[in-house]
C-alpha cells in the first residue's frame, strides 16, 4: 500500500520516525512543515506551520488536498498534532482510510487535535492507558514510542 | 559535557537557558545550549538556534547529561542516546504553554526512574552533580509497531 505519513516537525516527527519500522513493505511519503530538520527527509511535502489560525488551516486543507489528489495514499497514518485535522478532512473526501496515533506527550488530557479526528479516525491509538478515560471506545492502547 | 535543548518549539524557553547559563558560569563542565526562539542569548556557553536531526543526536549522544524542556521528541530523543535527562517542563503558571501537559510527562517519566524532573531552575546545579543514566525499555515500543503493522494489514484486506 501506499502511506501518507502526515505529523507536525518537531516531537511528533520523532514519534513518527520511532515507528517506521511498522510501515516496512508499504510505499510511504512524509507530509509535515518546512523546517531545518525536514529538508533533509527524503519523499516529503514540506508545508507551512498551521497553528490554531483559521486562514492557514484552510490553505493548508488546499495545499493537502492536491498533494493527496496526486499521490493517492491508500491509507494516512499520523501522529499529529494539527496537520492531521486538514489531513484526515481531505482523506474523509476522498474516501482514504486513517490511522491516528495521539502524542505519547498526552498521559491524562486529550490532545485538541486527538478530541477532533476521533471522530473522523479509521483506527485511534493512545500511547498511554490513562488516557482510555478520555476517549470513547473506539481509542485503543497498544504500548507506545517509549 | 552537559546539553541544553528546547526543542523545535516555537515559542522560546528563556526560564531554562537563562537558569542554565548561570550555572554555566559556575562550573567546570563545558555546556552547550540549543535555544530555539529564546531571546536571551547565554554568554557562558556555546549555543546555537536550531539543528537538524542527527546533529541533534550526535550531540544527545555526546553529552553526560541532556538537560531538556519536557517535550516528547526532545526526551525520546535523550532517552535514546542513554544521556541522563533532566527535564525542566514549561509551565502554564509562567505562561510558557497553555496547559501543564509537560508537567504530567515530567512526573510520570520521573515516577518511571526514566528521568529526572525539575520544576524550578534554582533547583538545576544541584541535581546536575549526581544525576545518572537511565534503564532503557522498548516493550511497550515494540507493542505499538506490532499493533499498527496488524491494523495496516486490515486495511489491506478489506
Amino acid at each position: 500500500m501506499k502511506l501518507a505519513l502526515v505529523c507536525s516537525h518537531g516531537g511528533h516527527l520523532t514519534q513518527m520516525l520511532e515507528l517506521m519500522e511498522a510501515f516496512e513493505g508499504h510505499e510511504t511519503f512524509f507530509l509535515t512543515h518546512d523546517s531545518v530538520r525536514t529538508r533533509k527527509l527524503e519523499n516529503a511535502y514540506l508545508i507551512p506551520v498551521i497553528g490554531t489560525n483559521i486562514w492557514r488551516m484552510a490553505m493548508s486543507t488546499l495545499r493537502i488536498g492536491k498533494i493527496f489528489w496526486r499521490e493517492r495514499p491508500d491509507v494516512v497514518v499520523s501522529t499529529g498534532s494539527e496537520i492531521a485535522i486538514p489531513a484526515f478532512f481531505v482523506s474523509r473526501l476522498l474516501g482514504t482510510r486513517t490511522l491516528f496515533i495521539e502524542t505519547w506527550a498526552r498521559i491524562t488530557s486529550p490532545s485538541g487535535t486527538g478530541r477532533i479526528v476521533y471522530f473522523v479516525a479509521d483506527a485511534f491509538f493512545v500511547q498511554w492507558k490513562q488516557l482510555l478515560n478520555c476517549y470513547g471506545p473506539r481509542a485503543h492502547y497498544e504500548g507506545g514510542v517509549f | 559535557m552537559i546539553f541544553v535543548t528546547v526543542g523545535q518549539h516555537s515559542e522560546g524557553f528563556p526560564r531554562l537557558i537563562q537558569g542554565m547559563d548561570e550555572v554555566a558560569g559556575r562550573i567546570q563542565e563545558e555546556v552547550v545550549m540549543q535555544i530555539g526562539s529564546t531571546t536571551y542569548l547565554p554568554c557562558n556557553a556555546r549555543w546555537f538556534r536550531f539543528a537538524d536531526y542527527e546533529e541533534m543526536k550526535l550531540l544527545n549522544k555526546a553529552a553526560r547529561v541532556v538537560v531538556t524542556h519536557a517535550g516528547a521528541g526532545s526526551i525520546i530523543t535523550a532517552l535514546k542516546a542513554e544521556a541522563a535527562v533532566v527535564v525542566v517542563p514549561r509551565l502554564s503558571r509562567y505562561a510558557e504553554v497553555i496547559d501543564d501537559h509537560q508537567l504530567e510527562l515530567a512526573r510520570e517519566l520521573s515516577t518511571e526512574g526514566r528521568v529526572v524532573a525539575v520544576s524550578e531552575v534554582e533547583e538545576l546545579e544541584g541535581v546536575l552533580q549526581d544525576v545518572t543514566r537511565p534503564k532503557l525499555r522498548s516493550k511497550r515500543a515494540n507493542r505499538l509497531i506490532r499493533a499498527l503493522r496488524t491494523c495496516l494489514e486490515e486495511f489491506e484486506q478489506d
